[in-house]
């Protein structure tokens, strides 16, 4: 596992998600500025989900922990997109909400990857 | 803009409700998944009020998330069980934290997810209440 990877990946996104919260405080809908610091974010849990499935298929086979690992990896590749996406649905404070509510659920479930591998 | 006139659960701060909600169906679907496939005999029950739990977080989203009197009585009955759930399975795990030798969403009242699953059913109620059609 690439430890200074996640570092940077929570920490990435919690300062996204602080960013996301100034544009709620502002009342202001997401623009071209946060999405493209998204799709960043966005590639690099597509980086990250990469080596470490490559990282996995060279090391160990233990099939129940392995589901659990993958799928998480996988699992968070969707959360932006689908919070994108739902957020954009409307424009209300709440509906920017809704990307903090993402970005956080990221920052959580890439912790929980760290504490999953760590376990391992 | 909400138009005045059209109470909906998914608008507004309930974008963002649906958004957690989500999250939440999510993972306890996937974990219940992988815990009935890969090792459904070692806490039959505990595994099956994960399955529970699950499924009560599906259908309080799409109850949420979509606008009607049907699915807004969907999420009443979700959220309803949800509260009754968490508070049920936290008091007896508190009680007696043997009884299920692994942990749900609702042990200890979702002491593991910083007690979101606690807080959320009153959320949830809370804005039903609020987004109520007003007669």
């Amino acid at each position: 596992m690439i430890d200074p990877l996640q570092t940077i990946l929570i920490a990435a996104a919690l300062l996204l998600a602080a960013v996301t919260g100034g544009y709620i405080a502002l009342d202001r809908s997401p623009d071209k500025v946060l999405v493209a610091l998204l799709a960043v974010l966005e590639l690099a849990l597509v980086v990250q989900a990469v080596v470490a499935i490559v990282q996995f298929a060279r090391g160990s086979d233990d099939v129940g922990g392995g589901i659990t690992f993958v799928g998480y990896l996988l699992a968070i590749l969707l959360v932006l997109p689908a919070g994108l996406l739902w957020s954009l649905g409307e424009r209300s404070r709440g509906a920017t909400a809704v990307l903090l509510v993402s970005l956080l659920t990221v920052a959580f479930l890439v912790l929980r990857l760290v504490q999953l591998s760590a376990a391992a | 803009m909400q138009r005045p006139d059209v109470r909906s659960t998914s608008s507004g701060l309930g974008r963002a409700l649906v958004a957690i909600y989500a999250v939440f169906a999510l993972s306890a679907s996937a974990r219940s998944l992988v815990q009935l496939a890969t090792k459904a005999d070692q806490a039959p029950v505990a595994y099956s009020l994960s399955a529970v739990a699950a499924l009560v977080y599906v259908a309080a989203t799409l109850g949420l998330a979509e606008v009607g009197p049907a699915p807004r009585r969907l999420a009443w009955a979700a959220v309803g069980f949800e509260l009754v759930g968490v508070l049920t399975v936290g008091t007896l795990t508190v009680l007696d934290p043997e009884l299920f030798p692994d942990a749900t969403v609702w042990s200890a009242y979702g002491q593991g997810y910083g007690y979101l699953p606690l807080v959320l059913p009153f959320l949830g109620l809370a804005w039903l209440i609020r987004t109520r059609a007003s007669r």
